[in-house]
């Protein structure tokens, strides 16, 4: 008979399985139109299981199919841009294959985008004390579109992925890891934790998230960090409304060797993203990738 | 004199003669032709049958919904039930309870949160969940949703939005009544932000602020004409809005077809000259701002007005 901490894990994996679409991909929730966001994490999810293999051999064709001429990827069929989400491509295509032509390009694109503050427009009207938000302009982070603002999601996926090609010769993948890490140490709100990106507004100090904290942690893995990170995320997880928020914070813990109790609960009911990132997060799940130079 | 010096003298005396120019009077922009019907009806706390006074707001308004698929968007921004930073679920429960007896073929709701991305949580914890009927059945995460292109939204080659949103014959902005720091006050009309789908343009939705705050929330309420709006004026939000403020009492429901008229109204209600909100003066070609050209349905604003704390930076 399974363990409940079993059925938990189980039941998500058979969850993911059941819901893939007939195009290979996941939507958000079953039945919906495919996005790259939840085909990736639930390949990642999957990644490894002998019941999961036909599943991921009908995925590959859909993501290789969303991935733009410059590098870039698009989030799902209906949109013709690449985003921040070619991050998460790159991250799931190293673990597949490092040396294939398509991590070359997407890495290329991500050296190539930085937020919009970092021009020197914006960095000449920090200077001038013109901007609202007292952020540090300096530092090339990672947008969510190109032509915007560096934020804490984007830059931590953007970080997660670059981290496994750190080596690439040139130096600019070592060089925007480093900015991309001051970066987020810039932005860290008062108390501990990171929100989207706007530590203060107005001289007003703004909460930290317990999802971006999350991510924040895992893309600074192997950075020392004031006051450590272990404990307070520990107290996040403890205080967290949010599915999601908890989901990452049980990655971010593992990844940095904490053992956490492993929840238990009913698979949920239609949030394909939410039982893809539980599944990554149980003692048996594929959290390990999210940690820089750990295969699946 | 230092480089911090120089620069304080310098937007001392630029916003000195900025403000001097926005004390001069301004006409009223005309608007498009006809008036607009804006109702205020007083709604003193969250415990009364808001469907009720809904209803009965719906019909002074003049709207036919028989047959209509309808999307109520709430405004949800925060975990955070203490304060009054969300719609009330109450007001929530109040527009599906008013739109159904109105005859509406199909009433759903959907919000796409700009910072959070747990979007069913933060129902939960707003008490959505609990407090409005078959909520899960009805409710869109608009952030996660299927999307369509539209062409020249903000001079944008293209630009995507929930096929909810576009599907609906009526999105009824069902708002908050906030200031903002940014915008300065935070309404029906910026409450469509919520339709721009997180999952193509990120959290927060950046696009639109290097589009323009202002722009962004004029060009939303250009590509939505199919809108009613009904704001929470119960108790809304004043000071360092839209998050960092704090309660504020007003004890009204404001509610119209015509989401300009209804915001300017609002404006009054708070204490604000609606043409120092930039917004409202840009949308003058889509609705009325101007007193004489909105028609005042159930209480007026000199019986319900009261003065609200604005955010810092707000010149208005």
């Amino acid at each position: 008979m399974q363990s409940v901490c079993e059925t938990y894990f189980e039941s998500r994996l058979e969850f993911l399985l059941r819901t893939q679409n007939s195009d290979g991909g996941w939507g958000y929730f079953p039945g919906r139109l495919s996005w790259l966001e939840p085909t990736v994490y639930a390949m990642l999810a999957l990644q490894g299981r002998s019941d999961a293999q036909r599943s991921l051999a009908r995925a590959w064709p859909l993501v290789d199919s969303l991935q733009l001429s410059d590098g870039s990827w698009r989030p799902s069929p209906q949109v013709k841009t690449g985003t921040w989400v070619t991050s998460l491509a790159l991250l799931l295509c190293l673990l597949r294959n490092p040396s294939d032509v398509r991590c070359r390009k997407a890495v290329h694109w991500l050296v190539r985008v930085a937020g919009a503050e970092s021009s020197l427009a914006m960095r000449m009207a920090s200077f001038c004390h013109l901007l609202a938000s007292d952020v540090n302009v300096e530092f090339k982070a990672w947008p969510w579109m190109a032509g915007n603002s560096s934020w804490i999601e984007p830059t931590a996926h953007a970080l997660m992925a670059l981290k496994r090609v750190a080596h690439h010769p040139g130096g600019d993948v070592a060089s925007r890891i480093r900015e991309g890490e001051a970066m987020l140490l810039s932005r860290r709100d008062r108390d501990g934790g990171w929100n989207a990106g706007n530590p203060r507004i107005y001289k007003v100090d703004l909460p930290g998230y317990p999802e971006t904290t999350a991510l924040a942690m895992l893309a600074l893995q192997g950075v020392s960090i004031p006051g450590g990170l272990v404990d307070q995320a520990r107290l996040w997880l403890r205080d967290s409304k949010s599915s999601l928020a908890s989901a990452w914070l049980i990655i971010a813990l593992r990844c940095y060797g904490a053992d956490e109790p492993q929840p238990t609960g009913p698979a949920p009911s239609s949030d394909v993203l939410l039982a893809a990132l539980q599944a990554l997060g149980h003692p048996r799940g594929n959290h390990r990738v999210f940690r820089p130079g750990s295969p699946a | 004199m230092t480089r911090r010096g120089f620069i304080s003298a310098a937007g001392l005396i630029a916003s000195a003669s900025y403000l001097e120019q926005r004390k001069r009077k301004v006409d009223p922009p005309t608007g498009p032709p006809g008036n607009s019907a804006v109702t205020i009806l007083r709604a003193q706390s969250y415990s009364e049958d808001l469907g009720a006074r809904i209803y009965e707001g719906l019909r002074t308004s003049g709207l036919d919904v028989r047959g209509k698929r309808v999307l109520l968007k709430p405004n949800l921004v925060e975990f955070d039930s203490a304060t009054v930073i969300n719609t009330d679920a109450a007001v929530l429960a109040g527009a599906l309870e008013a739109f159904e007896r109105m005859g509406a073929a199909e009433v759903r709701i959907g919000e796409g949160p700009g910072h959070r991305r747990d979007t069913f949580d933060l129902a939960t914890e707003a008490q959505y969940s609990t407090r409005v009927p078959r909520f899960l059945d009805r409710f869109v995460d608009l952030n996660r949703d299927d999307v369509s292109a539209v062409r020249g939204f903000a001079n944008e080659a293209e630009f995507y939005f929930p096929n909810t949103a576009l599907a609906a014959d009526l999105i009824v902005s069902v708002a908050k009544m906030k200031t903002h720091h940014w915008a300065g006050v935070t309404l029906s009309m910026k409450n469509l932000f919520g339709l721009v789908p997180g999952a193509v343009y990120g959290w927060p939705k950046n696009k639109l602020h290097y589009i323009g705050i202002q722009d962004s929330i004029v060009a939303l309420n250009r590509q939505f004409r199919n809108t009613f709006a009904i704001v929470d004026g119960i108790v809304g939000m004043e000071g360092n809005g839209p998050i960092q403020g704090t309660p504020k009492h007003a004890g009204v429901l404001v509610m119209g077809q015509d989401l300009i008229a209804v915001d300017a109204t609002c404006c009054r209600i708070m204490g604000v000259n609606p043409l120092h909100v930039e917004y409202l003066t840009m949308a003058a070609s889509l609705g009325h701002v101007g007193v004489d050209r909105i028609e005042q349905r159930g209480e007026t604003v000199e019986t319900v007005k009261t003065p609200w704390q604005m955010s810092p930076g707000f010149l208005g």
